[in-house]
Order: structure tokens, then C-alpha cells, then sequence
């Protein structure tokens, strides 16, 4: 056990004009996470301190903050890696909504804009002819998943849009999560969808706003690599570009 | 933390109910060990800026004749322009290994049938490019061909 002390950012809408630093003082287990000196404060010291958390095992995506000055899962990260001073704060480059825990709906709204979700070009009905004749599915070999399958496992944390400096100083900018989504699908040997985010792909404040940082794929714990798909896509869209300069009906899938 | 990152960064599309504090961002985040790489990145842009005026005076140096010319090399003897002629080759190799480091996973994974070599062999190609290039430049230069 060692005596640590805790800053955490306090923030009431109510009461505060802009967020402030509360030092608590906690005895800390060895095996402990960054969570459990949160989840200490708030059900031993301070009640009021307001923070998101869930499975405690790095899958809900939802404990996010900044642990001195780098985001983190705070459920994955050894507090004994820290000091004796401990500065915890929501997750940088997000409205703050209350002392830990922050805006989620801007990050929402892009995540749906890239169309996360397998899209067919035909009607149901003529789609028919496509599916598996006896399991009613569509069928998709090992490799093609393999095409896609690690930007598929996003958890929606959110680390990669506070490590982004682009997404600190261009609010347009889609940002890594929802690309990577984005380019999941379009990878996706079952979707049909890549022209209609032809668009949100090409437009402005999309993949080429990214200046390839790769600060997002640095932080990342679930080992997506936005930053790959982001240039992936960038890649691609070239292709497409050039296609259209020589085929009749352009280079979308 | 508590530099102010962009106002609108990550705003909602509508405002919620409850006034929420702007976001922030570290204010040392460019000190940051792990943004640091990207930082010295993105300043190598100031010693490009530099030599594109160099390049400039040269031309115009070319333009005037032969004795502009010859004090125009003579100048570039000067230890100032040998020590940024340095920087620049050891910027220009830290970039290219940057990008070279980076490129393999920009690869798409198949364009049609055809799939990318793994990531290793596309960095070694790209190695193999460079060096081969440099060791033609430095032929020409050093007058072996052409
Ligand atoms: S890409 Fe990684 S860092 Fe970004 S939201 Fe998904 S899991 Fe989190
Ligand atoms: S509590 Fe679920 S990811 Fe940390």
C-alpha cells in the first residue's frame, strides 16, 4: 500500500465557470488501476466526483481520460507506472460535460456520417440470389475477413480523438474511429456501399486532412491503427481518382 | 493539461441541455515523448523552406553569368552553409525513414486479386530504391558515368 495523491479535474456546470484541480489523497493497492484510485475517491472520499466506467477489462471503451497528459483506458493502466502525483483529466480535444466525463454526441454524430453498416446496392427481394442457399447469409471466406477484421475491433474509447492534433484545431475533421469504421466497410466483401461514402470520404475534413501523426495508432489499445486505414484510404481514393481519369464510369468498388 | 484546444472541437451537432466547459488539450503537448517524433517531423518543413531559397539565389546566380555563378559556390564554402547542409541531409534521411517506416500499412490489403508484398519487403524495396538512387546521384556527381 502507498499513499498517492490524486488530482482530479472538477467541473459543475452549475457552479463553475471553468474546470478546476481537486488534490485527494488515496492509500493505494499495488495491483491497482487508474480506475480503482477514481472509484476509491468516489465511494470513500468525494461522492460528487462524476467519471464513466463499466467492464473494467479494456472492452466498454468507456473509462477513458487523460492520465498526466496522455489518454488512456484507465481500466488497463497500472497505477504504479505513476509518481506519488497522479493528474487525471477528461479526455483532451471533447466538450467537458462534468468534471470527468465528456460530450459524446460530437463523436456520435461522425461515427454515424461514415455509414456504419453493410449496404447493398440491390432490393432485398434481388438480393436474394446472393445469399448462401441453405444458411440464408452471405458468405464471406477467412481471408476476407481478414481484409478488415482489425479495424472492426474499435471500442469506441475515444483515446484516439484526444491524441489527434489535427482533431484539436480542425472540429470538421471526421477524425480516426469513424474512417476506420468507414474503411471497415468499405472493405467488407459483403458491402456494396463505397460509392455513397464516396463523398464523406472525398469531402472536406476527411482522410486528407490527416497529416499521418499516427499519434492516434500510437494510443490506441485495442491495436486498430486508424492511422493505417486513414492512409489506406487516402491510398485509395488516388486509385479511384486515376481510375476515373481512364474508365468510363470512374474506379468506385 | 489546460491549454485550450479548438473551441468546436468534437462540438455536438445540436448544444446539450447542461452548459459543458470547452474542450482543452495538454499545453505541453509538444513536448510530449511520444508526439515528439511527429513535432521534429513537422519542423524539418522550416529547413525545406530555407534551402528553397537557397535554391532560388542559385538560380538567379546561374542567370547572371559565370562569375556570379563561382561566387555563389565560393559562398556555399562558408562553415554557416556546410553546418545547415548537414541539417538538411540528416533531415531529409530522418523523413525518409519516417515515411519508409510508415508506408508499408498505408498499403491497401488487396487491390483486386492482387495483394501487397508484406510489410517487410515493401520497407526493404523502398530501401533498396533509395540507396540505389543515391548511388547513382553520387556516380553522376563524381563524374564515374555519364
Ligand atoms: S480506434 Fe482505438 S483508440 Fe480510437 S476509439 Fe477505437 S479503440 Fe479507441
Ligand atoms: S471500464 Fe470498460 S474499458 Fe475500461
Amino acid at each position: 500500500m502507498v499513499e498517492k495523491t490524486i488530482i482530479i479535474t472538477r467541473f459543475d456546470p452549475d457552479r463553475d465557470e471553468k474546470p478546476r484541480k481537486q488534490e485527494y489523497t488515496v492509500p493505494c493497492e499495488d495491483s491497482w488501476k487508474v480506475l480503482d484510485a477514481v472509484n476509491f475517491i468516489k465511494d470513500e472520499i468525494d461522492a460528487t466526483v462524476s467519471h464513466r466506467w463499466s467492464c473494467r477489462m479494456a472492452v466498454c471503451g468507456s473509462c477513458g481520460m487523460m492520465v498526466n497528459g496522455e489518454p488512456k483506458l484507465t481500466c488497463k493502466t497500472a497505477l504504479s507506472d505513476y509518481d506519488d502525483r497522479v493528474d487525471i483529466e477528461p479526455l483532451a480535444n471533447f466538450p467537458i460535460v462534468r468534471d470527468l466525463v465528456v460530450e459524446l454526441d460530437g463523436f456520435m454524430h461522425k461515427f454515424e456520417s461514415v455509414k456504419p453498416w453493410i449496404i447493398r446496392a440491390k432490393e432485398q427481394a434481388e438480393d436474394k440470389a446472393s445469399l448462401h442457399p441453405e444458411k440464408d447469409t452471405f458468405g464471406q471466406s477467412t481471408e476476407e475477413l481478414g481484409n478488415f477484421k482489425q479495424f472492426s475491433m474499435c471500442i469506441n474509447c475515444m483515446l484516439c480523438y484526444s491524441a489527434c492534433p489535427v482533431v484539436a484545431n480542425e472540429p470538421d475533421f471526421l477524425g480516426p474511429a469513424a474512417i476506420a469504421l468507414g474503411h471497415r466497410y468499405n472493405l467488407d466483401s459483403r458491402d456494396e456501399g463505397a460509392e455513397e461514402r464516396h463523398d464523406i470520404f472525398r469531402g472536406e475534413g476527411t482522410v486528407f486532412s490527416c497529416s499521418y501523426a499516427n499519434e492516434c495508432s500510437e494510443v490506441c489499445p485495442k491495436n486498430v491503427d486508424p492511422a493505417a486505414a486513414i492512409n489506406q484510404a487516402k491510398f485509395g481514393t488516388v486509385i479511384d481518382w486515376a481510375k476515373g481519369l481512364v474508365l468510363p464510369r470512374g474506379g468506385t468498388k | 493539461m489546460a491549454g485550450p484546444a479548438h473551441p468546436e472541437a468534437m462540438a455536438p451537432p445540436t448544444p446539450g441541455r447542461t452548459r459543458a466547459a470547452p474542450p482543452q488539450m495538454p499545453s505541453t503537448w509538444w513536448s510530449a515523448k511520444r508526439i515528439r517524433t511527429y513535432i521534429l517531423f513537422d519542423a524539418t518543413g522550416i529547413i525545406y523552406f530555407l534551402i528553397a531559397f537557397l535554391g532560388i539565389r542559385l538560380i538567379n546566380a546561374l542567370g547572371a553569368g559565370p562569375e556570379a555563378w563561382d561566387a555563389a559556390m565560393e559562398s556555399l564554402k562558408n562553415p554557416i552553409y556546410i553546418a545547415f547542409h548537414l541539417l538538411t541531409l540528416v533531415s531529409v534521411i530522418f523523413v525518409a525513414v519516417r515515411f519508409f517506416r510508415l508506408f508499408p500499412k498505408a498499403q491497401p490489403p488487396a487491390m483486386g486479386p492482387m495483394k501487397p508484398p508484406p510489410g517487410p519487403i515493401i520497407h526493404g524495396m523502398l530501401y533498396v530504391v533509395w540507396f540505389g538512387i543515391t548511388a547513382f546521384m553520387t556516380a553522376v556527381l563524381a563524374g564515374v558515368i555519364l
